[in-house]
């Protein structure tokens, strides 16, 4: 985690960019007061260091998955980091963290229909050797969900 | 406000390419698909429009320098866990929040610049919000996916 953080340039250029994407070095450049030279030169930084990528979000309805689920985990201590990857590897797991709490892994899955949601929790995580727990809690209202905000992995870092 | 509009391969394929570098140009994604410029223009604007696309940036928690994630399962205790999912939300460390089944009644997931921001948010901001019965933290240790290209856009 040891990730460079914005100044107050990187800040607004990220604000506007997060409303939207795909505005043009220029429009960008008349709208901080500065030259398109130096737009460009932040945002390939940024993108390099892993400090923002950018990417379409479709909305839930548009998906084929569309409902969220909490998929929280009780798996061996001492193989938990290897446990947390398989279960990444379960195409309709969106996120995987390693927590300290109650479970020791939070997924978040997606998912259409509850069948498959049963498939993943109870026939393809729960049979994990390492797996001793699986709670499923599933979101049945968003209130918010700030999606400029992520982990940005090496994955995304597109070049 | 949910127009449902009718999505066809040409759209997915423009947001196929999207996903991949949001900041392709028009021109860019026309060529790679046998498209023209001008069709690819339209239609990434008829799925804006619509509420089913935005392109956009996202940053790392890191950026905003949030070195601490957490999530906080809830229990609510007579009021609508609605109202205090709601009143949650208000808070900029809360940056996601879910009404949920199961055991508890509403899944957080906060952002923290530092460990001393806890104490100050547990238990002097929380508090303060009536109908909250209990509150269960599980903290971050290490995010091994983080991978949300889908979204409740309308909202």
């Amino acid at each position: 985690m040891a990730k460079a953080q914005l100044d107050e340039l990187d800040r607004q250029l990220v604000d506007l960019l997060a409303r939207d994407a795909r505005v043009s070095n220029r429009r960008i450049a008349a709208e901080l007061g500065v030259t398109e030279g130096t737009v460009r030169g932040r945002i390939k930084r940024l993108q390099q260091d892993g400090l923002i990528s950018f990417t379409a979000i479709t909305s839930f309805s548009m998906a084929k998955n569309s409902r969220l689920a909490f998929v929280s985990v009780q798996a061996e201590v001492e193989n938990v980091r290897a446990i947390a990857r398989q279960i990444a590897d379960i195409s309709p797991i969106n996120a995987v963290m390693i927590t300290m709490g109650q479970f020791n892994i939070l997924a978040m899955c997606l998912f259409d229909d509850l069948d498959t949601l049963v498939t993943v929790a109870s026939d393809q995580i729960l049979a994990l050797p390492g797996v001793h727990h699986v709670e499923t809690s599933i979101a049945v209202r968003t209130m918010k969900y700030d999606t400029r905000l992520a982990k940005i992995t090496p994955s995304d870092v597109t070049e | 406000m949910n127009a449902s509009i009718s999505i066809d391969e040409t759209d997915r394929n423009i947001v196929e390419q999207l996903r991949r570098n949001g900041r392709a140009t028009n021109q860019q994604i026309a060529e790679t698909l046998g498209l023209t410029a001008t069709t690819v223009s339209a239609r990434i604007r008829r799925m804006e429009e619509a509420n089913q696309l935005r392109v956009v940036a996202v940053s790392d928690f890191a950026a905003h320098g949030y070195n601490f994630l957490m999530e906080v399962a809830i229990e609510v205790d007579g009021r609508p866990a609605s109202d205090v999912a709601h009143e949650l939300c208000r808070f900029p460390e809360v940056f996601a929040a879910h009404v949920v089944t199961g055991r508890y009644d509403i899944d957080i997931l906060v952002a923290l610049r530092d460990f001393d921001d806890l104490s100050h948010l547990l238990l002097d901001k929380f508090s303060q919000i009536s109908g909250i019965r209990s509150m269960t933290p599980s903290i971050v240790v290490d995010i091994i996916k983080y991978q949300f290209d889908v979204a409740p856009i309308e909202i």
